[in-house]
């Protein structure tokens, strides 16, 4: 796409003054280029996860299937084929302007975009110039108190993929992407740092795999941004800016932010002006080059796509969505807050669900946080994070497996943590407990399992004393010195008892036991 | 005229119709290599079809910009030659489905674009016709045009080597050759036949026409061919088809039937006889409307004052998608591949397809694709592109404020005094000799004057014969209804044939 967001252009003008009175808020004086402001805005392309493409019941693929085994006539651009709506993709394109607080239109249309390229079969690609399916929005940065808004969001097609090979001196064509959904995510020109760029990103990535949109994974290319840059000395207007094409990490494309604004200070410093161009970035040497000049920029020829009927959204359709939304990284964040969880531990547990698995279609996969909804019930949220965090998260790591392998139920977590809880077992035997469902993956619950293994806790006072008094026998020192004030030392006959009675004795029962015998 | 084969349209035991095809075929062939109707003849034999189905007494041609996977779809271009299409067009299965026998694929001009089939990559299609008063062998007759772009299609139909052909109409490509050549030709409102397998020239206007020799064979074919195809995303839904359907009978009764046409109001379109037009074409339709009127029809002037502006709308409109749809034939994953000569920079994508498809356009392809990229450049759209579809609106209102049906796809009014359809002469002469000089080229275009308006407006419009012109060529007129008003079209249509005959 073209930048939306020239900067000259009387709508932005507009919102001029209240940008930079917040701009100049923000602004704190960057080490790195004293006396220059920086303005950054992203355009994001994220691929749909829908099972089949956008406008043809194809499958969509997975970078590593084989070169054109995911194609159809349409895809292919055969002569005689026409496109047919995919509603899922339309649908993940709403839930997404929904999280984005975006305005969904009520009437939205696609157009064509004409350029030639042996990735694009049909000489154009099916996209929302005139009228796209969203307008406005926001996203609220998670590091500083900072809110990019977003211009518009459209649905487009994605192309194939060409690979050049210089030996034999062809480019090959794979058509499997060619046809897949695309979201295209406009910023305004709000961000001003190259971190907050890559902020802006990563928090837009992990809203976009909550809500099961996309799984922006940059890397595998189903996220990609064009970024615009221009700098401009403190208290002067917007300078020109540059696009950087096809970044495809967030690290990559700070680093291209970076050099970008080292160029284009250096060059007005100089005395020389930005001219408009389009970059690109060569990760090797960590240096933005030219592509092509403003006037060397393509006419695409934009016209209404004559065989697609508008796309009209009535509210019950979209309230219908609204109300099967998952819950938004923000709500569930502040939620969690509230029921007294610490950050580290939000963090724990928001960045697994951040981390898994993005269905097909919008479909959701409950995550840690829902286990953790699930477990807690009326049960206390400390101590079921403390389970999920440090033992379950912990074990799983410990084995390398990750959360989807988790075969734990929150029937048996919860259960376990009971027991636990009423001292039904020890601290120690419920941590055995869950090590024991993990390895053996059974279904049993947790009082089953006590059983078998014999880690139902002793509370039997008769039996504790045997077991101290066999403690004190083994460990004579120790009791003289507990005996004679040095209460430090009890730890190590607690210690010998634990280990006697197989981790079934309660630890404090055995403390107040032991220092009442060496009174 | 010559020998049709009525026969054919007599059911005959299979074995008994498969010898006498086999009898028939090569005097078709000899016929056919004389008009260049049929370039892909249909090399197996027809199946065992069911003798109960609908269509089952249908030989049918189909023209060659619609996808067949046993024929090749070519399109008349070189840019598709020996194309094999991996699927068949909604209307082709459907033509199957109910028992007709598609005998072959039609001459075209390149892609749909042209109105007097000679731009092919088969060479033009020769009006099988020859006046009454001629002394000549059949084979050495007048070479004339049998009009575009359908002209295999109508000419397959007029010389009897077929009962029906398969045509498209995007401008009057299927109802100017139907005039030309002395049959029925409908294009019925646009959404209504399914364009999936139709190969696209200008989506908004692109219709499936039908080709036969009487109306009542076109009803027959348009009730099979009229099915809702979801894979049609222009395809008119089922609830506007049956609204729309609802208001066609409610009207329909006003019209009484078989020989009493009182009830039935007719407008004439006055802005329908610019000066180009020859004056003999007056004659068949007055003759017509005495007819009509002497049965009780009511006849009426009527005014649609934007139709001036229909042809260079249509023009801008219809080049500005052919440029776009035509930007898929590169040689890359279909069609034929030339390759760039020696030592050319084959890094930049366009140097790499040029010579394709130059190559591979014939003249008129390559002007309209010209003319369209330029009407969508970012500094001609406005002017051009946009200001067409302002005149598209336009030219719709005109039609709305005429028509006693309301128009269900827009929410004006309809006039107390309206009529139920229009009548005009489908063409502006009778068809025109075939080997005319370089300049009759801007002549083409003006002969699609009376007939874009309707393919602006989606209307469905039918074209019928009149009769003979006064050089003893055939003279078509037009019926023009209110969106889905198609079986009230073809009604008229029918009325027209009774009057002619008359």
């Amino acid at each position: 796409m073209l930048a939306h967001f020239t900067h000259a252009k009387p709508y932005v003008l507009k919102n001029k003054f209240r940008l930079s009175r917040l701009h100049t808020l923000r602004t704190k004086e960057d080490s790195r280029w004293p006396g220059w402001d920086v303005v950054i805005g992203i355009e994001v392309h994220a691929q749909i996860k829908s099972r089949t493409k956008l406008f043809s019941s194809t499958l969509t693929s997975d970078p590593h299937d084989p070169p054109n085994t995911h194609v159809s006539p349409f895809d292919a651009a055969f002569p005689g084929t026409l496109p047919h709506l995919n509603p899922k993709c339309v649908e993940l394109g709403i839930r997404t302007a929904i999280a984005l607080n975006s305005q969904v239109q009520r009437r939205s249309a696609f157009d064509r975009k004409h350029y030639f390229y042996a990735d694009l079969p049909s000489g154009y690609q099916i996209t929302q110039q005139y009228a796209p399916f969203a307008k406005g929005g926001s996203l609220k940065l998670s590091k500083e108190d900072v809110s990019v808004r977003v211009k518009q969001i459209q649905l487009e097609q994605d192309t194939g993929k060409s690979t050049f090979h210089p030996r034999q001196q062809f480019t090959a064509i794979d058509l499997n992407r060619a046809g897949t959904g695309l979201m295209e995510i406009v910023s305004e020109p709000d961000m001003r740092s190259p971190e907050e760029a890559g902020d802006y990103v990563r928090t837009l990535q992990s809203m976009l795999r909550c809500v099961g949109s996309s799984d922006g994974n940059m890397e595998q290319g189903s996220l990609r941004c064009d970024v615009n840059v221009s700098v401009n000395q403190r208290g002067s207007g917007f300078g020109t800016r540059c696009e950087i094409k096809n970044l495809n990490s967030v690290r990559f494309m700070m680093i291209a932010i970076t050099s970008e604004i080292r160029r284009q200070i250096n060059l007005l410093q100089s005395g020389l002006p930005v001219m408009q161009e389009t970059l690109g970035f060569d990760e090797a040497r960590a240096e933005t080059y030219p592509l092509r000049s403003k006037e060397d920029a393509p006419d695409y020829r934009y016209m209404p796509d004559p065989n697609i009927p508008p796309l009209l959204l009535d509210e019950v359709y979209i309230a219908d969505i609204r109300q099967r939304m998952p819950e938004l990284p923000a709500a569930t964040r502040t939620r969690l807050q509230s029921l007294g969880l610490t950050s580290r531990d939000i963090d724990v547990l928001m960045d697994v669900d951040s981390g898994r698995e993005v269905g097909f279609d919008g479909e959701l996969r409950p995550g840690a946080v829902a286990y953790f909804d699930s477990v807690t019930n009326d049960r206390d949220p400390k101590v079921v994070v403390n389970w999920i965090t440090h033992e379950l998260l912990g074990q799983l790591a410990f084995r390398k497996e990750t959360f989807s392998d988790n075969p734990m139920t929150t029937e048996q977590m919860g259960e376990l943590i009971d027991m636990v809880q009423e001292k039904k077992i020890t601290g120690t035997s419920g941590k055995e407990i869950l090590r024991h469902i993990l390895t053996t993956r059974t279904a049993k619950p947790p009082s089953e399992l006590a059983k078998e293994l014999n880690m139902l806790a002793v509370s039997d006072d008769n039996v504790l004393e045997r077991w101290c008094s066999a403690a004190i026998s083994a460990l004579p020192q120790e009791a003289e010195k507990v005996h004679k004030g040095n209460a430090n030392a009890v730890n190590r006959l607690v210690g010998y008892v634990m280990k006697a009675s197989k981790g079934t004795a309660n630890a404090q029962a055995v403390k107040t036991a032991l220092l009442e015998m060496l009174r | 005229m010559y020998a049709t084969c009525r026969q054919w349209r007599e059911p005959l035991h299979l074995l008994a119709r498969c010898r006498h095809l086999h009898a028939i075929n090569s005097t078709l062939d000899t016929r056919n290599a004389s008009i260049n109707a049929v370039v892909h003849p249909a090399r197996i034999s027809p199946s065992v079809r069911e003798p109960a189905s609908l269509l089952y007494d249908f030989s049918v041609a189909v023209k060659d910009n619609i996808c067949t996977s046993s024929m090749p779809t070519t399109c008349s271009s070189a840019i598709l030659k020996d194309f094999m299409s991996p699927f068949d067009a909604t209307v082709v299965k459907l033509l199957q489905n109910n028992g007709a026998d598609i005998i072959g694929k039609t001459n075209c001009d390149e892609f749909g674009m042209g109105s007097e089939n000679k731009y092919s990559v088969y060479g033009p299609v020769v009006h099988p016709h020859q006046p009454p008063n001629s002394d000549v062998p059949w084979e050495n007759r007048e070479r004339r045009s049998a009009g575009g772009s359908s002209g295999g299609s109508a000419a397959a139909v007029a010389a009897g080597l077929c009962r029906a052909a398969l045509a498209t109409d995007t401008g009057g490509s299927t109802r100017l050759p139907a005039a030309y050549c002395g049959v029925a030709g409908f294009k019925p409102s646009y959404g209504i036949i399914s364009r999936w397998g139709v190969v696209s020239y200008a989506d908004s206007l692109d219709c499936v026409g039908i080709v036969t020799e009487d109306v009542d064979d076109a009803g027959k074919l348009f009730g099979v061919l009229s099915a809702h195809d979801p894979k049609d995303p222009s395809a008119a839904r089922p609830e506007t088809r049956a609204q729309a359907s609802a208001h066609c009978q409610y009207h329909l009764q006003q019209i009484s039937g078989a020989d009493d046409f009182s009830g039935l109001r007719i407008g004439i379109p006055q802005e329908y006889f610019p000066e180009e037009m020859d004056r003999s074409m007056h004659a068949p339709l007055r003759r017509i409307l005495d007819n009509l009127m002497s049965r009780g029809a009511t006849v009426l002037p009527v005014s649609l004052p934007s139709t001036p502006y229909a042809l260079s709308a249509y023009y801008v409109i219809s080049s500005a998608e052919a440029s776009s749809n035509m930007a898929r034939y590169d040689g890359i994953r279909y069609g034929s591949y030339a390759p760039p000569p020696l030592g050319s920079d084959k890094m930049k994508t366009a140097n790499v397809y040029a010579h394709t498809r130059s190559q591979g356009f014939g003249p008129e392809v390559q002007k309209r694709i010209l003319l369209g990229t330029y009407a969508l450049s970012a500094d001609a759209f406005d002017n051009y592109f946009l200001q067409a579809q302002r005149v598209r609106r336009l030219i719709k209102a005109d039609f709305d404020r005429v028509f006693a049906v309301p128009n269900v796809l827009s929410s004006g009014e309809t006039p107390e005094d309206g009529v139920h359809v229009l009548l005009h002469p489908s063409a502006i002469r009778t068809a025109p000799p075939l080997d005319e000089g370089q300049n009759a080229d801007l002549g083409a275009y003006v002969q699609d004057v009376l007939t874009v308006p309707a393919s602006l407006a989606g209307l469905p419009a039918l074209s019928v014969p009149a009769g003979l012109g006064e050089d003893g060529w055939p003279v078509g007129i037009s019926v023009v209804g209110q969106w889905g008003c198609d079986e009230m079209v073809l009604n008229v249509g029918r009325m027209v044939e009774h009057a002619r005959s008359l």
